[in-house]
């Protein structure tokens, strides 16, 4: 009887416990990436982690938050040499290091504005310097494309390009970032593709999950 | 047998780490290359710490003004010159700092705030006397000798950076503040000027509660460090070189550019705080009024953008040339439904802005949607 019951219970367990990995290479059976708020092709052979990520902590006023998003990153020689993050953030936590929600009447150009003094506020990013801010289309909404550089404590130019727009469900970015030696302009055409692909989905419209609770510890 | 073994060892270790010499300050500019080993290293640590400052883009590049400021150390200190290297650190904390290799790096934020050259020259002074007495060298020795006997986690090989950019001990900076004061005085400059810089950097601190842990951001070292020169100041006849011409020359483009940043860097309080404060604020360019009203809007508290209006408004009137100003009004009469005051302020805006002016297809879009 105890052993009819604890091997289900197992089976339970293991079933749970078992994950699929975070990272993926793309091929052509998977290069739609479809998360709850968006889809998007993914260039071929790229590597890109499987699920999105639904929180971050970040330190607001020095004090660690942990805050809901929802987060995929596709690299194709690993993250240090190049990384596409496509982010959406809630409304009331857009901008979390400096305290800022997004309106629905918010112009593309003060989203843009804003974030870049919210990635200003992160580790590393401190002296990141706007090079151009003009306005764009993105799956049909009004957005920015920011382009921005900055150098590391190595003196390696990095350069980030940001495409973004609010709507009434919150503020969304795709980012990409190479150093400007050699891998920016190699992979740049893989990005503006991934871009057009954009979608939002029916999900973007659900209400906000949970953080989940073993994220919260760290708070 | 272990217990002869554990004490050879232990006196391996204090007899490697403490000094047996007193620390004795440089002379001149000759007696910098006349280092011991321990202070080799110290000097190797800073390099480095120079290169990084250097490669990762955090040097402020103003030529005229940077020359501006060694001119006033030389002045300050002319038996080192050559030797004590003064930059500008691209940063808005109020914040100045020297390496203990003669690096003395000067962060714009504190020179916008900053009246007049007398009271440049008592920061540079006082710094300077952090580098000609070494007091990274000797805080290391000091630390050495008291951790031969203690477990620390602290790393010495950034005690020397750590501690020149917060700050020394407080018997350290007395010295430094002493020696800096008396350079200030030989040097011909006003001595009742050395408090005033500290008096309005304290009241600032205190009005935006700033918990940076940099020495010239400390409260209580700023009012104590203010009594100090007021009571060395009190012992000096007045008179000398003041230089708040020369000096709001060179500094007035920073003063707008720390604006900008601190902005950037959604620091709207202490903009607000400068633009606000009549005392402040006549050190800046008329300009200065675009960035209070970009201010008032990242506020956001009640009555705010009627605020920034008025004072892109007044930014129109006393400085009709400075283009910022008509993109934030025509984005404010836009939104206020006034679209042919918008379409004047954009096509204004394209007027003075220059051709590859980063936001110009922003300010197209609006002007194509108020058709």
């Amino acid at each position: 009887m105890k052993k009819t019951f604890a091997l289900p219970v197992l089976l339970v367990l293991v079933g749970g416990c078992a994950q699929a990995p975070y990272w993926t290479v793309t091929d052509d059976a998977n290069r739609v990436l479809k998360s709850t708020s968006f889809e998007m092709t993914v260039p071929a052979g790229w590597t890109r982690t499987t699920t999105a990520d639904t929180w971050e902590q970040v330190k607001v006023d020095d004090k660690p938050q942990t805050l809901l998003l929802e987060q995929v990153t596709a690299s194709r020689d690993g993250v240090a040499l190049q990384a596409i993050t496509v982010t959406r953030r809630y409304a009331d936590t857009a901008f979390p290091t400096i305290k800022k929600k997004t309106r629905a009447d918010m112009l593309p150009i003060e989203a843009a504005d804003l974030y870049v003094s919210e990635l200003r506020k992160r580790y590393g990013l401190e002296r990141l310097r706007v090079v151009s801010n003009k306005p764009t289309q993105i799956n049909g909404h009004q957005g920015f494309e920011l382009v921005m550089e900055f150098r590391n404590d190595d003196g390696l130019r990095l350069r980030i390009v940001s495409n973004g727009f609010v709507d009434k469900t919150g503020f969304y970015t795709i980012n990409y970032r190479a150093p400007v030696l050699y891998y920016f302009d190699r992979d740049y055409a893989d990005y503006t593709k991934l871009v057009r692909s954009f979608r939002q989905s029916k999900g973007a419209f659900d209400p906000p999950p949970e953080i989940p609770g073993w994220a919260k510890i760290f708070t | 047998m272990n217990r002869s073994l554990g004490l050879f060892l232990l006196s391996l270790l204090v007899g490697g780490c403490a000094t047996t010499g007193e620390v004795t300050a440089f002379k001149d500019a000759d007696d910098t290359s006349k280092i011991q080993e321990s202070e080799g290293r110290l000097w190797h640590e800073a390099r480095s710490y120079d290169l990084t400052i250097e490669r990762s883009g955090q040097i402020y590049e103003d030529p005229r003004a940077t020359a501006y400021l060694q001119g006033v150390m030389d002045r300050l200190y002319p038996e080192f010159k050559g030797k004590i290297h003064v930059h500008l650190y691209d940063s808005t904390q109020l914040n100045a700092f020297a390496l203990p290799n003669g690096s003395v790096y000067f962060n714009i934020g504190l020179l916008a705030r900053i009246g007049n050259e007398a009271q440049l020259a008592a920061v540079l002074g006082h710094e300077a006397a952090h580098f000609i007495e070494k007091h990274s060298f000797r805080q290391r020795v000091s630390a050495k000798n008291a951790s031969a006997f203690a477990v620390s986690g602290i790393p010495f090989a950034s005690l020397a950076a750590v501690s020149s950019i917060s700050g020394f001990s407080r018997d350290l900076e007395r010295e430094a503040d002493m020696k800096g004061y008396a350079r200030l005085v030989r040097a011909g400059y006003d001595p009742h000027e050395a408090h005033k810089a500290f008096e309005q950097l304290a009241k600032e601190v205190q009005a935006l509660r700033i918990e940076e842990p940099y020495f010239f951001s400390s409260h209580p070292k700023l009012v104590e460090r203010i009594d100090a020169f007021k009571e060395l100041a009190a012992k000096q006849k007045s008179g000398g070189r003041v230089g708040t011409e020369d000096y709001n020359q060179v500094v007035q483009p920073i003063r707008l550019e720390a604006l900008r940043k601190d902005l950037g860097q959604d620091r709207y309080k202490s903009v607000i705080l400068v633009m606000e404060d009549s005392n402040l604020r006549r050190y800046y360019p008329a300009s200065g009024y675009y960035y209070l009203g970009e201010a008032y809007l990242r506020r956001d508290d009640k009555n705010d953008s009627q605020k920034a209006l008025q004072a892109f408004q007044t930014a129109e009137k006393l400085a009709p040339s400075f283009a910022p100003t008509y993109k934030s009004l025509g984005m404010q009469y836009m939104k206020a439904g006034n679209k042919a005051r918008a379409r004047e302020s954009f096509n204004r805006y394209l007027t003075l802005a220059s051709k590859d002016a980063g936001d110009r297809a922003y300010v197209q879009q609006y002007i194509s949607s108020l058709k």
